[in-house]
């Protein structure tokens, strides 16, 4: 009896804040994985690109920089997250041609420059960016479910449902698709490398500030706070293959419900190693991501 | 082939100007100076480091703060703990860092570019976790004070400074040895032509820990003689962002291994946060600047330099 009340108290709960959560590491791998597919670039200003949008919805609703409504900040922050990817990706793409290490690198770069912005603009500060949804819960078998949970689910469902059909059925999703199985026979059917690339680059940034928007209502707004919680989308899409769009969503849900296990039953200050050893672990076992069987050799 | 092996020397005879300059160096400038120019040298150790995964594996790491945490809490411990000065802390720090190096070179022994960066970074993280964590060994957030002296009776001042000038060139000068050793050869071979290293025996895996053995171990050093020439160890230090700026140091010193470059990646490490320490949201914009500028003119100045000798040239 004791054994079903602490599954039903603590495990169930435990999972479904998992997945919640694992949403939106889904959301942040996401992009990632897109613009890997494609450019084979990993971009590590992410995060911290993510988390300056966030900050600037905090300073155009809260009266910092102006007092805008709530959707008209995120219109302005959305806006900018794409102006910066068109810049980021203006300044990059030569270097993406000739090696995806460098490019790399070169995003690191941004994402210092981010954060040196975000620092200069809004200080060192902890703030509180709360999402203007209504407050509600109720509970279904003993599992308390709360209006966030619902947004956050809501959210996710339909942005990465809109991705994906936007990927599948429309022609730009059937370019982003060829060319990220062949950038050369893609170039030589017409297709425009670069362009598609910024498609990749500009859906990335939006998918950073959905994600973003959505997870700093649970924790608090600081320089890092974003950056940190991309983190675990990294180690989302290195466990669904960095190159696998369903990959990054099963590998986000898996780490949000892994974490959230392990903090809780293992130990809190442990949750970055945990996260190396999952890394690791799924490296090894799983060099192509969950979603693929290990074939072929590696040499 | 003789005739590069030469220049190789003379290059390294070159470096000893350097050397001479640095070693006058605590005579003519202040104090404040001599123990940041210590800094600098420690960190070039880093820079280096960094640098040799990249020349002989041609990997990237973002993680390399868990090699100099290692050599650091060597120093650290040994002498806050039990007594013991840098001639015992030293060999054990180069010890620690080359097995752990091992250690997490073997599980990800196939991981290549992209996917090993982000294992690293993965590292980088977890570090002052480990730290504060430890607490009862490592001190947690206060960290340690190191006060044995190296050699008893010399002003603590100088041998902060001569310390880490000495390993810097103790460092520098046994990577250059290295590149003209057989294993040096057969490491680049490994990292250019994997398959004829594999044809003549190498096997890309064992290069690969090699490699990161090595690098891990020159990371201890560079922590070991940053917790010397500091003389304070805390978890401040070895940050993910530190771990960041090392490879920014690298990129500006383009990777370099001489003794000359690795001065310049590691001052740039040490003497920009100093400079700027007024104003510390400027350091990530400026290193976040610096980084791609240098690796923009990595691009574009051989191009500019073909497009000016073709014009010479045409002319």
């Amino acid at each position: 009896m004791t054994f079903w009340d602490t599954l039903l108290y603590d495990l169930f709960p435990l999972i479904w804040s998992g997945m919640i959560t694992g949403c939106l590491y889904a959301l942040g791998a996401l992009g990632l994985v897109m613009i890997f597919k494609c450019s084979k670039v990993v971009n590590f200003s992410h995060g911290n690109v993510a988390g300056l949008t966030a900050f600037l919805v905090y300073g155009l609703s809260s009266g910092v920089l102006l007092s805008l409504s709530w959707g008209m900040a995120v219109i302005v922050a959305l806006l900018c997250a794409v102006a910066i990817a068109f810049l980021i990706y203006a300044i990059i793409s030569p270097l993406v041609f000739e090696s995806d290490l460098t490019s790399t690198i070169a995003t690191l770069g941004f994402g210092l420059i981010a954060q040196g912005v975000t620092l200069l603009l809004f200080g060192a500060d902890i703030v509180a960016l709360d999402l203007p949804i209504p407050r509600f819960a109720f509970s279904v078998f003993g599992l308390l479910v709360t209006g966030y949970d619902l947004t956050v689910l809501a959210v996710a469902i339909v942005t990465i449902g809109a991705l994906f059909i936007v990927i599948d059925y429309t022609k730009l999703g059937i370019a982003f698709r060829a060319i990220s199985e062949n950038p050369f026979a893609a170039e030589v059917c017409g297709l425009n490398l670069r362009s598609v690339h910024l498609f990749a680059w500009v859906t990335a940034a939006i998918l950073g500030v959905i994600g973003a928007l959505l997870i700093v209502p649970t924790t608090f707004l600081s320089v890092t706070t974003v950056a940190t919680f991309m983190l675990q989308a990294f180690a989302a899409a290195v466990i669904g293959g960095f190159a696998s769009l369903p990959g990054s969503l099963v590998g986000g849900i898996l780490i949000g419900v892994l974490m959230n296990l392990f903090t809780f039953y293992v130990s809190p200050e442990f949750s970055s190693t945990f996260l190396l050893g999952i890394i690791l672990l799924a490296l090894n076992i799983f060099p192509n991501g969950v979603l693929q069987r290990v074939g072929g050799s590696r040499v | 082939m003789t005739q590069r092996l030469q220049d190789i020397a003379a290059s390294s005879i070159a470096s000893w100007i350097p050397v001479a300059i640095l070693a006058a160096l605590p005579f003519i400038v202040g104090g404040s100076w001599t123990f940041t120019l210590g800094l600098c040298f420690a960190n070039s150790i880093g820079v280096l480091a960094v640098s040799f995964l990249v020349r002989y594996g041609g990997e990237v790491s973002i993680g390399h703060t868990f090699f100099t945490a290692l050599g650091a809490y060597a120093v650290g411990v040994l002498d806050t703990r039990f007594g013991l000065s840098l001639w015992a802390s030293v060999p054990l720090a180069l010890v620690l860092g080359v097995s752990l190096g091992i250690a997490f070179a073997w599980p990800s022994r196939n991981l290549h570019g992209i996917y090993l960066a982000v294992t690293t970074l993965a590292l980088a993280l977890a570090v002052p976790e480990m730290i504060n964590n430890l607490d009862w060994i490592t001190g947690g957030y206060e960290g340690l004070y190191v006060s044995t002296p190296l050699v008893p009776g010399v002003e603590m001042g100088l041998q902060r400074y001569y310390l880490g000038l000495a390993m810097l060139v103790a460092v520098a000068a046994a990577v250059a040895r290295f590149r003209l050793s057989r294993q040096g050869m057969t490491l680049l071979l490994a990292k250019t032509h994997p398959a004829a290293a594999d044809a003549f025996g190498t096997r890309r895996v064992w290069a690969r820990i090699a490699v990161m053995g090595i690098s891990g171990g020159i990371g201890a050093l560079c922590g070991a003689t940053l917790a010397f020439s500091g003389s304070t160890v805390s978890p401040g230090g070895f940050t993910f962002w530190q771990a960041i700026f090392l490879l920014v140091g690298s990129v500006v010193s383009f990777y370099g291994l001489s003794l000359f470059r690795v001065l310049i990646g590691g001052a740039f490490v040490t003497l920009v946060p100093q400079l700027l320490s007024a104003s510390g949201a400027w350091i990530p914009v400026f290193y976040g600047l610096s980084l791609l500028g240098m690796i923009l003119l990595g691009h574009y100045l051989p191009r500019i330099q073909k497009t000016l000798a073709r014009r010479k040239g045409g002319a």
